[in-house]
């Protein structure tokens, strides 16, 4: 008996668990909403702490996709390739998490066509009021990946369509206000803070946060380890 | 069909002469016995290679590239994929076959060995040769041969661009340089451009096999037998390695490259061909020089909280070149080893050989030989075809290492390694000729320690390793490791209640008691053992190389130390009999065997 755990698998167990789920013991999943305060906020990564290690991909998707033994849900086996958060590795060595940048402005948003729900006033993909997080619905979502065009053109371009499902994914819900990520990050280059579209790198494509840290570190003008 | 928890019970087997791809399983047995990687890759070595003296570069030799149970889980430092195959660098004293050599494996971290895991195996067997040069792609069960015509004659560095370029993130690979394209006997097999699987020439048999590249993604874990308990392991495990600030921070701070000048200080490192312990330039390259002149980065493998590689930057005329390194192994076999003190010149050095794809710690020990073989006046300028191989000269390493690749002139002999290289130059330069087995020693020096160096080198199932340590338990327990897809720098955290024994329990669902877990790694080493006595090897080939009777370092610690051939003869009588060995042969006996169920190695 083996559990061949394709995409479509993860995806009803995810569509499965996917509202919220509150379970509590050791392994809880604890969806509370994040204290409403007005402050935007989102996983901000130090790129010159992060090691290319990976754990946050694979904690995201333990997290994010549960398994269940005798009715009892617990953190699933975290195959990295099911993180919201993704790391890009480069040659020369660099190593770049992406990650949703929960951007003020939401392009994303923006960007898509499908009809509100006239009850909630939300669309396929909107910024949920309680917890300031980029949410989608996928019962409205129409598969034109306006969304991921926008977030791929003006952003980090973190949002794919899901191959199978093809709705938007790998957007980021900061696990409901305990980001897994930041909690198990072993390097601490993650944080959970409010969002700075100043901030260096901020909204940034992997590439090209790449290219500016091949210049930084290897162009020979200054030694940051020293 | 019996449950199995935490492997797939299944290898992907390509034949790359009939082009044949198919799924083969592996028993509920076998996993239990040998777990992965290592183990169940000389279990199926053993299986497939039914005689003795098969030529190790001959369609004929497998090659597997095997991941173990850990592999694909985020079990802190977790990340290793070993190659097993039969060895192209070993040779016995007594040939009864033309083609006799021993066992080899090696390992590397990295990403690759997870990625084969997601796809669905247990391990990659590739048999046959191709007819011309290939490349895997794998992705879940979709399994392609595709050419590598395109990809043939390129460098370690300039393919893993082209394929990160081509394939992105989702996908992970390995793949040989030119070094195993020519079948250079020390090749090696990287990944990441870096992370290599150095010694024991498994890339020469890629090479021979004219496979390129493996390029891998999948989509699949197995289910686990204890999923509750594993991730209370896991739980407990991430936080038994952020609580220990010191002991990871010393793996962050330098890794192994600490150990160039604490191994200096003791006289234990190899330094001007193994004659001296003690490099008296070691603050040119030690982690201090590393970190101000070099080092800009800190990375880990597959979640691995220790990031012990290094990615270098250097400045001047050697400069200009983002590669790791140094590490204990490369900077003492490439710096000490040659007395080359140049920290630039040197990363300039483990550039190449990484670029080439062959092995570093064989290289520098050529290269040692040859310095001192000209220093003595066995060979000259026109023997290495006027290149100036004098201690520390940098520039004539580079040549010597293009020639060696390159197959040219001198090269071609050198590139056979030093026990070949000793044999043709003849005049007694065998004494320095440091192999065992035909396999060159790593950068830990012997005279300072000689009981534990010894048995560490002689008993080594591959040749020479500085990784197979110097008792029967512990080598058992590293056999073991490597079967685990762990790695060896985080062994000390897993005991107690995080040991491997209990997340194997966990991964599989066995429950067994610490003896009869220690028994797996044992049984491992016997296996590959009674390998390599079916090819004719036999306690003659654990000698010691004649240098480390003789020569005593003349300074540093350890000064004046020797062993004498009395001493190695009680010290290797001693562990044949606590390994269940006959002291004669060396062969483990039958009550032995039947003991660890190899009962059917018994001819």
């Amino acid at each position: 008996m083996k559990n061949t755990n394709s995409r479509r698998d993860f995806l009803k167990k995810l569509a499965i668990g996917g509202g919220g789920v509150v379970i509590l013991g050791k392994y809880h999943f604890l969806f509370a909403n994040q204290a409403k305060d007005g402050i935007l906020k989102a996983i901000v990564v130090d790129f010159d702490k992060c090691t290319g290690c990976r754990t946050c991909e694979t904690v995201c998707s333990a997290f994010h996709h549960p398994v269940e033994i005798e009715g009892e849900t617990f953190h699933g086996l975290g195959n990295p390739k099911l993180g919201n958060i993704q790391v890009y590795h480069y040659n020369p060595d660099a190593d770049i998490p992406s990650v949703c940048a929960n951007c003020p402005d939401t392009p994303c948003v923006n960007a898509c066509p499908s009809e509100p729900d006239p009850l909630t006033g939300y669309g396929a993909i909107y910024r949920d009021k309680e917890t300031e997080a980029i949410r989608t619905n996928h019962h409205l979502c129409i598969s034109c990946g306006s969304c991921a065009d926008a977030c791929e053109t003006e952003r980090t371009g973190v949002i794919k369509m899901n191959p199978v499902t093809n709705h938007p994914e790998h957007i980021c819900d900061h696990c409901g206000g305990d980001p897994q990520c930041v909690k198990y990050c072993p390097y601490e280059a993650l944080s959970f803070r409010e969002v700075d579209v100043d901030k260096a790198f901020f909204g940034m494509s992997p590439q090209k946060i790449a290219e500016e840290l091949f210049e930084r570190y290897y162009s020979g003008e200054e030694v940051i380890n020293g | 069909m019996d449950n199995i928890y935490g492997q797939y019970g299944l290898v992907l087997d390509v034949n790359l002469t009939s082009g044949e791809i198919k799924k083969t399983k592996i028993s509920k047995e076998d996993l239990k016995n040998y777990l992965g990687g290592r183990g169940l890759g000389m279990k199926i070595l053993w299986d497939r290679l039914k005689k003795p003296g098969i030529d190790p570069l001959s369609p004929e030799n497998i090659l597997m590239f095997m991941p173990g149970p850990f592999s694909g889980l985020p079990i802190p430092s977790s990340s290793r994929t070993t190659i097993v195959t039969k060895s192209p660098r070993t040779s016995p004293v007594t040939k009864g076959y033309k083609h006799a050599s021993t066992v080899s494996y090696a390992n590397m971290g990295g990403f690759f060995g997870p990625e084969v895991k997601f796809a669905g195996y247990d391990g990659i067997v590739v048999t046959g040769k191709a007819s011309e040069p290939v490349f895997l792609l794998i992705e879940d069960d979709q399994v392609q041969i595709k050419s590598a015509v395109a990809y043939w004659g390129m460098g370690t560095e300039s393919l893993d661009k082209i394929l990160i370029e081509k394939y992105g993130k989702e996908y992970q690979s390995c793949y040989i340089g030119q070094g195993g394209e020519k079948m250079i006997p020390y090749a090696s097999v990287l990944n990441t451009a870096a992370r290599a699987a150095g010694r024991g020439g498994v890339g020469a048999v890629m090479g021979s096999k004219n496979l390129k590249a493996i390029v891998v993604r999948g989509t699949q874990q197995p289910n686990l037998a204890k999923h509750k308990m594993y991730l209370d392991l896991l739980e407990k495990a991430r936080t038994t390695f952020r609580e220990d600030t010191e002991g990871v921070g010393y793996w962050r701070s330098g890794g192994t490259a600490h150990a160039l000048e604490s191994s200096s200080n003791a006289g234990t490192m190899a330094v001007r061909n193994y004659r001296e312990g003690t490099f008296k330039e070691i603050e040119k390259i030690n982690t201090k020089a590393a970190r101000t002149q070099i080092w800009k980065r800190d990375f880990a493998c597959f979640s691995c909280q220790l990031a012990c590689k290094k990615s270098g930057f250097a400045k001047g005329a050697y400069g200009g070149v983002v590669h790791d390194g140094p590490e204990y192994e490369t900077g003492t076999m490439l710096g000490a080893n040659l007395l080359i003190s140049d920290l630039a010149g040197m990363n300039k050095l483990i550039s190449i050989c990484d670029d080439y794809g062959i092995d570093i710690i064989t290289t520098g020990g050529v290269l040692g030989f040859l310095m001192e073989a000209r220093e003595k006046g066995m060979i000259d300028l026109e023997f290495l075809d006027g290149i100036d191989l004098t201690w520390g000269n940098v520039d004539a390493c580079i040549a010597m290492i293009h020639k060696i690749v390159r197959q040219e002139g001198v090269g071609k002999l050198a590139s056979l390694g030093v026990k070949a290289l000793s044999e043709h130059i003849g005049q007694g330069s065998e004494e320095f000729a440091i192999h065992v087995k035909g396999h060159e020693l790593a950068a830990w020096n012997v005279n300072t320690n000689s009981q534990r160096m010894m048995i560490t080198y002689g008993t080594a199932n591959r040749g020479a390793c500085h990784l197979n340590s110097s008792s029967p338990s512990r080598q058992n327990n590293n056999a073991m490791q490597d079967s685990l897809g762990a790695c060896s720098f985080a062994g000390r955290w897993y005991r107690d209640d995080i040991s491997y024994r209990n997340f194997i329990e966990a991964i599989t669902g066995i429950e067994q008691t610490d003896e009869e877990f220690a028994r797996i790694g044992e049984r491992i080493f016997n296996l590959e053992k009674m390998f390599n006595y079916r090819e004719g090897f036999s306690r003659i080939d654990d000698r010691m190389p004649e240098r480390f009777f003789k020569d005593a370092h003349t300074y540093g610690q350890g000064k004046d130390i020797l062993a004498t051939h009395d001493d190695y003869n009680k010290w290797f009588d001693e562990y044949y009999t606590e390994r269940g060995w006959d002291p004669k042969t060396s062969k483990p006996t039958n009550e032995k065997l039947v003991e660890l169920g190899l009962g059917f190695m018994i001819s």
